[in-house]
């Protein structure tokens, strides 16, 4: 019932947006909105291996650069149509994340933290000092100028992700696989699972629609340079949203990514003459989050009591009679 | 007679210059239960480890329904049929008991509706039904073991490693489980069972492997085992002392 | 260019000697608290300016007051380590990866603080010792060695040695062994993990404020260095072998080669690469570390 209730809360929210651009005609809004839509995507796909699997990626941006990069380089340098350029942008993020998993994945949690960063601080450095990204001056894309279009590709592609990502990990086996490895890597070897193979797909999950929407991004806004797309701000931003809006949910990071989104534009358009406090909050965010919300907002209002609910006696036992041959409930102890 | 299904083949373990495990070598007849038993620190846990394989043997080998399968990483001994559970348990502490028996159900029902219903099946045998829907963490010390044992049996193992699963529960909680450890039994199951209790070793045990500082001392049926002097020096002399 | 090789030799000794200093203090501190600090390059970043500011307002060498500095920074780690104490021993969500994830929020907070206060352009600190240089043409090689290298060589001997009595010949040190080995038997031994680990938090952040004092005068200080020291200190303890403290100075010493070699031999600003290229094959190839020592 409660699921159904969900399902008809989202729908509403996703014809809503749907028919918006009927209604609205300001280009800014449109361009706002677009961009939120994509923030719930990258939050969403970051929250696969950090929120799901328990290994922070905090290079995340890095796979969102590579799909921009991707993507202006295929279309511009190799003259490939957008619908051509945009899938391989996934595939070339996918590639990244298995060549960054296969040393990391193995080890402890904080080895791929610090690896996942370093990475993405390496590929800036990397766009910044090679001949074909175009170097600090970064690369204009052919200009396709149609706001709805992309609003409307933001929002059906965003939208896909979210029901992949959905079914993938709420619905099918592997979601509670990811988790069986997030709680516990050692336990779960006895149970038929392989870790490292699981981590490895859920990254890559996590860097294939990232990577679909940096080529997105790069073709919408038609400049890409080292530092909008391969700067901290983009890996800091998805931390800011998951860690506040709730790990280990779909719901959390989208949340997450709503708020932090419509605040940073508000900051931004009225406060832009101070976008480094801006970084002062984010940091600040987090750190407080962690401290008074570690479940974030949406496992603390929300899942609050499925969380950690105190067990003092059994249930009333309303169990089948099959089980009382060998099972007498256990007294409360 | 019949092919033992395991076979531990002069099995040595060291950890640096620690000899934890030290020439062991048995085996266990298909639908036994054989106890391994010894002081603490005697090497069972990690004899236990390496026949499931998250320790490969530093000498030696282990043989399971006939295939060598030293070394083998956990996840693929599972897969052959080998349940284990954790003498510190390992619950999925976030999850709650359901699922954290659906994972081990989905080794063998890939789909989720089945592994559900299985699980649902295995907590019933188990007496876990009616805390499901608990988390995990919230279980009692004797409801942690006991998720420990469902989820070595979601995986329809054909042979059981149980590790200390009635040492600190009260005497009724001891008791159901050892029933269920019979029941068990009767289903067919193997069972190697490491266990403190004497009273629960004695009695639920076809024979016996003794330890002592990583060497196997003696094997029998409990009577033979319990009347062998080394023994009665090396362990029970410890406890009468 | 085999000239310039005794050059660059030296430079990138004299260099890896100082960073030997933090990524003892960084090592240590991971062995106790169990999480990484992403913050180390910030906390460099902030001892860094303090010495410029200081020295701008009293005219005073900055060798003079790395004690203050010292001080100072020990009192701001000790004041922050319970926070950090109190997120690791969280019963909510996963605290290790809270943990992380605070440190990876103070850094960008830090960031953003010097950001905003510093601007970005960048500096050094000036120091009576900057002007003179040691020349070894008498003994046949063509090495200058800046004086000021020398004497920062002089401060990470002292800091290493100090360190190795600390935690050698120390009640002090035998609880943060103790710590760093065996968590729960530590506190059976009597060992106050909160303190222990307020203290040894505080010589971290200490360290690390008094050596980014140090680089400030040898190489430069901006208030976005912190990024690339956070990068160099994972570099340093991931190929030393995470918490093998014995591993440490030889990795900074090769973290030193690496960098005088980029800035003699190639573009330096191909140092971040390089240094990322080879904690990628460490990590593949030997992943705890160039004497597999790591845990
Ligand atoms: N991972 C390990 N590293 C080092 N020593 C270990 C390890 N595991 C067990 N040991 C040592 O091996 C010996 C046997 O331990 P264990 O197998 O747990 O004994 P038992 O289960 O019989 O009490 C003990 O001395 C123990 O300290
Ligand atoms: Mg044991």
């Amino acid at each position: 019932m409660k699921t159904s209730r969900g399902a008809a809360i989202l729908a509403i929210i996703t014809a809503a947006l749907l028919i918006l651009p009927l209604v609205v005609h300001d280009t800014f809004v449109l361009r706002v909105l677009t961009e939120g839509i994509m923030w719930i995507g990258l939050a969403i796909a970051f929250d696969v291996i950090a929120g799901y699997t328990g290994y922070l990626n905090f290079g995340h941006g890095a796979f969102f650069g590579i799909g921009a990069y991707t993507i202006g380089i295929l279309m511009m340098q190799a003259h490939l149509p957008f619908w051509v350029a945009l899938p391989l942008g996934g595939v070339a993020a996918a590639l990244t994340a298995l060549i960054a998993g296969i040393p990391t994945l193995r080890l402890k949690g904080a080895y791929f933290a610090i690896a996942t960063w370093a990475l993405s601080r390496a590929i800036q450095q990397l766009a910044l000092n090679v001949e074909f990204t175009g170097g600090p001056d970064g690369m204009r894309l052919e200009a396709f100028l149609n706001p709805l279009f992309f609003y409307y590709l933001m929002l059906i592609t965003v939208g896909a992700i979210f029901l992949v990502l959905w079914y993938l990990l709420e619905r099918a086996p592997f979601g509670l696989k990811l988790k069986a490895i997030r709680e516990d890597e050692e336990g779960a070897k006895a149970l038929g699972l392989n870790p490292t193979m699981l981590k490895m797909q859920s990254f890559i999950l996590s860097a294939i629609p990232t990577g679909i929407l940096g080529g997105i991004y790069a073709y919408w806004i038609t400049f890409i340079d080292p530092s909008s797309t391969l700067g901290d701000l983009v890996s800091d931003q998805a931390v800011v949203m998951v860690v506040f809006g709730g790990m280990g949910t779909l719901f959390g990071p989208a949340l997450g990514a709503i708020l932090i989104f419509a605040f940073k534009t508000i900051f931004w358009a009225y406060l832009s003459d101070f976008q480094l406090l801006y970084l002062i909050i984010l940091g600040a965010l987090i750190a407080i989050s962690v401290i008074f919300i570690p479940n974030g907002l949406w496992g603390t209002l929300v899942k609050r009591k499925a969380v950690a609910r105190p067990q003092e006696k059994p249930e009333p036992a309303s169990e089948p009679a099959a089980l009382s041959a060998v099972a007498v409930p256990e007294e409360g102890n | 007679m019949t092919e033992p299904i395991l076979k531990v083949n002069s099995v040595t373990k060291c950890f640096g210059g620690l000899t934890a495990v030290d020439d062991v070598s048995f085996s266990v007849e298909k639908g036994e239960i054989v106890g391994l038993i010894g002081p603490n620190g005697a090497g069972k846990t990690t004899l236990f480890n390496v026949i499931s394989g998250y320790y490969a043997p530093t000498k030696g080998s282990v043989v399971f329904q006939g295939n060598d399968i030293s070394g083998k990483p956990p996840y693929h001994l599972a897969g052959v049929g080998i349940g284990r559970t954790f003498q510190v348990v390992k619950p999925f502490a976030g999850l709650t008991v359901l699922e954290n028996v659906t994972i081990a159900s989905f080794l063998k029902h890939p789909k989720k509706a089945d592994a559900e219903r299985h699980a649902w099946q295995v907590l019933e045998t188990t007496g876990l039904a009616d805390r499901a829907h608990l988390s995990a963490a919230g279980l009692t010390l004797a409801g942690r073991k006991r998720l420990e044992i469902s989820k070595a049996l979601a995986l329809d193992p054909s042979f059981l490693l149980l590790d200390e699963v009635v040492a600190g529960l009260n005497p009724t909680e001891a008791d159901r489980t050892v029933e269920l450890i019979m029941k068990l039994k009767a289903q067919g199951l193997t069972i190697l069972i490491v266990e403190h209790i004497m009273r629960v070793i004695m009695n639920i045990s076809d024979r016996l492997v003794v330890l002592n500082f990583g060497k196997k001392i003696a094997e029998g049926t409990p009577a033979e085992v319990s009347s062998d002097p080394h023994v009665v020096q090396a362990y029970f002399g410890e406890e009468a002392a | 260019m085999m000239e310039l090789l005794p050059q660059a030799l030296t430079d990138g000794i004299l260099l890896g000697g100082i960073y030997i200093t933090i990524a003892i203090a960084f090592s240590l501190t991971y062995g106790v608290m169990h999480v990484i600090d992403f913050a180390v390059g910030e906390w460099i970043m902030f001892g860094a300016f303090t010495g410029y500011y200081l020295n701008k307002w009293t005219g005073l060498d900055p060798f003079i007051f790395l004690p203050v500095i010292f001080v100072i920074y020990f009192g701001v780690g000790y004041l922050v380590q319970p926070v950090i104490h109190r997120v690791l021993s969280g019963t909510k969500g996963n605290p290790f990866l809270m943990g992380l994830v605070f440190t990876f929020g103070l850094a960008i907070m830090f960031r953003g603080l010097a950001l905003t206060a510093f601007g970005f352009y960048s500096n050094s600190i000036p120091s009576a010792f900057s002007e003179g240089s040691f020349n070894l043409d008498s003994i046949g090689l063509t090495v200058t060695i800046p004086t000021v290298r020398l004497m920062g060589l002089a401060y990470a001997v002292a800091i290493t040695l100090i360190l190795h009595y600390l935690l050698k010949k120390t009640n002090f040190g035998l609880g943060v062994r103790a710590l760093a080995q065996h968590k729960d038997a530590a506190g059976l031994m009597g060992v106050n993990a909160k303190r222990t680990g307020s203290y040894v938090y505080g010589i971290y952040v200490g360290i690390s404020a008094m050596t980014g004092v140090l680089l400030g005068c040898i190489l430069s200080i901006g208030a976005q260095m912190g990024n690339e020291y956070t990068i160099f200190a994972f570099f340093v303890v991931v190929l030393a072998g995470m918490g093998y403290l014995a591993g440490v100075p030889w990795a900074a010493l090769l973290l030193g080669l690496v960098q005088s070699i980029f800035m003699i031999y190639f573009n330096p600003s191909h140092t971040l690469l390089a240094v990322f290229v080879i904690l990628y094959i460490i990590l593949l190839i030997s992943p705890r570390g160039l004497f597999g020592k790591g845990v």
